[in-house]
């Protein structure tokens, strides 16, 4: 009896196979991979309960995915309504908004690097206060000062200075890296 | 390697991440926010830095000056740093308008001027004195009597 194309096919897959691979070696690389195993995991994880001490109750809570939540990881001292509710982005105005010309800086911790990252908020302005849920009325305050530290803080309505102070919305531009990892 | 991700996921249309040196990153966290991550404010209401707030150092009342600005003498930055924040602004924003050969500021001299702060002058009719001299008898334009924001 012939074979069929397909044995025919599987039998030349399993003949090239074996040529290339033995169980020496897959056992080798076995062995090394579950001998490193113990080891590289625990790098991370110890220095991530290591640093929670540390952490701000805004940077347990921080996530990457959703710039339409408070608990974005770059609006750790955003106060006021995300821009990224009212038709804008997490660093972009509104349609018919503009930015404030000038902002306070500070730093929010990105909960995966653990690295301080330099950020910018910035009002957008020019419109009337933009009704967004209440989900998007945040007040993050990660090392922001009182008022009397006026450079440093997030009550202030950045956009005076402009032809129209009217205050619609908050930004945070992510600017560059403020430190090294956490250790 | 972690910036990677971030580049791309996370920062969307901005720029990636920059590093920044000590002094730049006190800069701009200290002081950025109103007077420009490159020294030019975007505001009537602040000075520009960029390629002229080095003027000031032709006299020794105005290397004072700076330092004595409320906002710079009441920082939370040590003097150390302080030194490197006035020294990155003077010679790398306002590079070419300090004088040739001006020194650095050393920490010591931020300690002693900080200490006396401006906070008993009429702080805008002061610096119109100081840059009316710096006109007149040094190297300074006259669009120094302006802050050089921009007046939209």
């Amino acid at each position: 009896m012939s074979k069929s194309p397909i044995d025919r096919l599987g039998e030349r897959l399993t003949r090239r196979l074996a040529g290339y691979s033995s169980r020496r070696s897959f056992l080798a690389r076995l062995g090394m991979a579950l001998s490193a195993a113990p080891v590289l995991p625990l790098l991370p994880v110890a220095r991530a309960s290591a640093a929670d001490a540390a952490k701000t109750d805004f940077e347990r809570y921080a996530q990457t995915s959703d710039p339409t939540k408070c608990n974005y990881w770059k609006y750790c001292a955003s106060d006021g309504v995300l821009c990224s509710c009212c038709g804008g982005g997490s660093h972009t105005c509104p349609p018919g908004a503009e930015p404030s010309p000038i902002s306070w800086i500070g730093t929010c911790v990105h909960p995966e690097s653990g690295r301080s990252y330099v950020i910018a908020y910035r009002d957008c302005c020019g419109k009337p206060m933009c009704s967004a849920g209440k989900s998007c009325h945040c007040d993050g305050a990660d090392r922001e000062l009182p008022t009397y530290r006026a450079p440093l803080n997030n009550d202030i309505i950045w956009c005076f200075g402009k032809a129209s102070a009217t205050y619609h919305c908050s930004t945070a531009a992510l600017l560059g890296v403020a430190d090294t990892a956490r250790k | 390697m972690i910036l990677g991700p971030l580049g791309s996921a996370y920062l969307g249309a901005q720029t990636p991440a920059a590093a920044f040196s000590a002094p730049q990153r006190d800069y701009i966290l200290a002081c950025a926010g109103c007077h420009g991550l490159h020294g030019v404010s975007n505001s009537s209401l602040v000075p520009s830095l960029q390629g002229r707030v080095g003027y000031f150092l032709d006299l020794p009342e105005g290397r004072a000056y700076l330092s004595r600005l409320p906002n710079v003498a009441f920082s939370t930055l040590s003097d150390e740093q302080l030194a490197g924040v006035l020294n990155y602004m003077v010679f790398e924003i306002g590079a070419g308008s300090a004088p040739a050969g001006a020194r650095p500021y050393a920490a010591a001299e931020i300690r002693r001027w900080r200490s006396e702060p401006l906070t008993e002058v009429t702080l805008s009719a002061y610096r119109r004195q100081l840059v009316e001299t710096l006109i007149s008898r040094y190297r300074a334009p006259v669009s120094l009597r302006g802050y050089g924001g921009d007046a939209r």
